[in-house]
């Protein structure tokens, strides 16, 4: 019975749940997913890792590649994170170019990587003018559930610090590269964490709502930290919030961040 | 020169860049082409499968899902529930299977481009004809089932294991079926020797013509069967074979296709029996 | 056109006109916006709202995807959309000169746009840009020479009613305290907006 309710009138459905201050999935409104993180799980990447957050999983797979810098910033690498929300992942995604969801979320990543200053391009530069690694960060959705721009910040921090380049020689007078065998790990400064809220009937916020919450919700948030610091407030339009709903979303987003950090350490030392 | 169309939907990084392995000093592949003529690196035996993981339902958000691991090789399959045909006008009396095979951008040695190439297009039409004989496709007239394989690490035999991966995908996502799809592939050198369920480094062994005289087989087949009708659904073949070699590495691709077919049907015999405990613990609830 | 004001807690001078299409202040815009069927994004209940965002050179590329989906969900959270089912409502934005604060300048441009096209909202949205220095000073609405000693820019969008947070974007990083000020400045800030809202429409009323 309550699947042909939840079928017909989806709103309803999800609006009764929260009137007894619990979500279909039996958490509480302010309540996370449990997290799950395998690192290290392909060997052909560079570094990798697998996030689960509750059913959403994201993969994220690196490959270190070497190149010219560019012209206007010779003494910097690069860092290329392409979010693909693939047609594996749910019912909504086609096969094709990026849709814009997609393509918003591979500029959120970016943005993040920037903001947050997690890795220093000039690190990735070997010779200035002559070559600098060039990191493709690829992120792929598996499971769509919702949050998947958390998932996708945690899968990409977690798999650049799996990430070790072998040590590169360069000769300057033959223009020749060598590349030996012994491995440096890459220097992470900062770890940005990624809290998303969804807004429901305008009023009620959600913490880390799966993808049901987020197609019936008025509106998201996400909050990015990094070393205490706050280095992303998104919330593209939506419902209108009040101050204190915004300040409890930061508040949550930073609360979050021991435990997350927590996760991804156990994950590196049980791998290593 | 032509300029090479941007895209514009992902982040660009720069216009050129390569992998950096090829700077690499070389001597571990020669020494490694020698070690793979005389025995397996693996410790196998020529007609011995790698390990195989299987796992059903691990995808909430589709229908039905697999996910295989044989080694480093690692692929995942979702289904989807079928659809009306899109931009199809007359009636069609069988139901249609839309296959999409595609590696993950970090799943080879040399980095993938997002965008299918011409590899992925011919390794989806394959994936197809291999499940096609096994749906009772006449049971969704006028409809399309989705099928998308993502291979997520490339070990060798990664066709094979998304075509197993994909017919449990199937079974999980109850689509009608006359047969479970298994597929096992086999590669063989110009020195006659055989390796079943060839990791990437026998693949690009057996394709290595050094040495020799062209009259010999070489090559890899991947066969897909259908094992209680006992019936190829699908065998394909690149390199060149002599016909009697051909037919006995089908016969014996048959054979190790038993084992593959024993665990598929372990897999689902469990998963069923997991569904069940748990409507049993809510019942009692 | 736009003199730049000196005072750092004062907003640039807006200046906008209606039909010709430009809203410079130091970034100009130019806005268009129409109601038709759209066969394809149709919704049976209600309006499908869509900005289209085009930069001043070359094809939009991932980032003007993201400034698209930042106007497009801001604009439709105010429209009654269920007033116009069946229907798409296209904002179209060219970005003519930026000169910083971008993105407040297209919102503010939109819902400027959404004013005179008469479709019906529950509220209006101003948007503001601060940026903060090195020297940790909150300073609103910062050109492009100011956003250089900048090391973080911050924008809001308030609704007219209660003066709530409808959309936030930043870059760079600061703390909790920054953007507690940053929000409070922008906050009083938005007031002056919707005044030069208030007076464009009394200016124009005769003659729409």
């Amino acid at each position: 019975m309550a699947l042909q309710y939840k079928t017909i009138h989806p709103v309803k459905y999800l609006r009764d749940f929260l009137a007894h201050n619990v979500r279909p999935d039996g958490r509480g409104l302010l309540k996370f997913r449990p997290m799950a993180l395998n690192v290290r799980s392909i060997s052909s990447a560079d570094g990798s890792a697998l996030v689960k957050i509750g059913n959403t999983s994201v993969i994220c797979g690196i490959k270190a590649e070497l190149a010219t810098p560019k012209a206007e910033e010779p003494d910097r690498g690069f860092i290329v994170p392409n979010v693909e929300l693939s047609p594996l992942s749910s019912s909504k995604f086609r096969p094709g170019p990026p849709s814009e969801e997609a393509q918003v979320a591979s500029q959120f990543v970016f943005d993040v990587i920037l903001n947050s200053g997690c890795i220093d391009t000039k690190c990735l530069c070997i010779v200035p003018d002559k070559l600098a690694w060039v990191l493709y960060c690829d992120l792929v959705c598996l499971n769509y559930d919702g949050s998947v721009l958390d998932a996708c910040i945690l899968a990409l921090m977690a798999a650049l610090n799996t990430v070790s380049l072998p040590e590169v020689e360069y000769d300057h007078e033959k223009s020749t590269t060598t590349v030996k065998t012994e491995r440096v790990p890459l220097k992470i400064l900062s770890m940005p964490v990624s809290t998303t809220h969804a807004i429901f009937d305008d009023e009620v916020l959600l913490a880390d709502p799966t993808c049901e919450e987020e197609d019936l919700a008025s509106g998201t948030i996400t909050v990015v930290v990094s070393e205490g610091k706050l280095c992303s407030v998104w919330k593209p339009g939506g419902s209108p919030l009040t101050e204190s709903q915004m300040d409890g979303c930061v508040d949550r987003a930073k609360n979050r961040v021991s435990s997350v950090l927590d996760l991804i350490n156990t994950a590196l030392k049980s791998s290593s | 020169m032509f300029a090479m169309p941007v895209d514009t939907k992902r982040i660009q990084g720069p216009e050129v860049s390569v992998p950096y392995d090829q700077f690499l000093a070389q001597q571990s592949q020669q020494s490694n082409e020698e070690a793979i003529g005389k025995e397996r690196i693996d410790g196998r035996k020529s007609d011995e499968l790698r390990e195989i993981f299987l796992k059903t339902a691990v995808l909430s958000q589709a229908k039905g899902s697999a996910y295989i691991e044989m080694n480093n090789t690692k692929v995942i399959c979702s289904v989807f529930d079928p659809r009306e045909i899109p931009r199809k006008s007359e009636f069609s009396v069988n139901g249609e299977l839309f296959c999409e095979f595609k590696y993950a951008p970090f799943s080879c040695r040399r980095k993938r481009g997002h965008q299918q190439d011409s590899e992925e297009k011919e390794m989806s039409a394959y994936l197809k004809r291999a499940l096609e004989p096994a749906v009772c496709r006449h049971e969704f007239p006028n409809l399309q089932v989705d099928v998308y394989a993502l291979v997520l690490e490339n070990d060798g035999s990664a066709l094979a294991a998304a075509i197993t991966c994909a017919g449990l995908a199937l079974a999980d996502a109850s689509i009608p079926m006359f047969d479970l799809v298994v597929a096992v592939q086999m590669g063989i050198s110009i020195t006659g020797k055989k390796f079943l369920d060839p990791t990437l480094e026998e693949e690009a062994y057996c394709f290595t013509l050094s040495g020799s005289d062209e009259k010999g087989s070489f090559g890899r087949v991947t066969a897909a069967f259908l094992p209680s009708l006992e019936q190829f659904s699908q065998v394909v073949q690149d390199g060149s074979m002599v016909t009697e070699t051909y037919v006995e590495v089908l016969k014996e691709l048959a054979h190790a296709s038993k084992d593959a077919y024993r665990l598929s049907q372990e897999c689902l015999l469990k998963a069923v029996q997991t569904s069940k405990e748990i409507k049993n613990a809510e019942q009692k609830n | 056109m736009a003199a730049m004001a000196e005072d750092q807690h004062v907003l640039r001078k807006m200046f906008c006109e209606f039909d010709v299409l430009s809203c410079p202040d130091g970034s100009a815009m130019k806005y268009r916006n129409r109601s038709c069927l759209r066969p394809n994004k149709l919704i049976i209940d209600k309006a499908c709202v869509e900005a289209v965002y085009r930069p001043k050179v070359g094809q939009p590329r991932v980032a003007d995807k993201t400034k698209e989906k930042m106007i497009g969900n801001t604009c439709s959270s105010a429209i009654l959309s269920t007033l116009y089912p069946r229907t798409s409502v296209s904002i179209i934005l060219q970005e003519m000169q930026n000169s910083g604060g971008l993105m407040a300048c297209a919102i503010n441009a939109a819902y400027l746009a959404l004013i005179r096209s008469g479709i019906a909202m529950k509220f209006l949205v101003a948007a503001v840009t601060c940026g903060i220095t090195k020297d940790d000073k909150v300073i609103l609405d910062p050109d492009l020479n100011k956003v250089k000693d900048c090391h973080t820019e911050l924008m809001f969008a308030f609704d007219s009613i209660d003066f709530n947070i409808v959309a936030v974007d930043s870059s760079g990083q600061y703390t909790e305290e920054q953007y507690q000020k940053a929000l409070s400045l922008c906050k009083e800030a938005s007031n002056e907006i919707f005044d030069f809202y208030r007076n464009l429409v009394k200016k124009y009323a005769c003659c729409i």
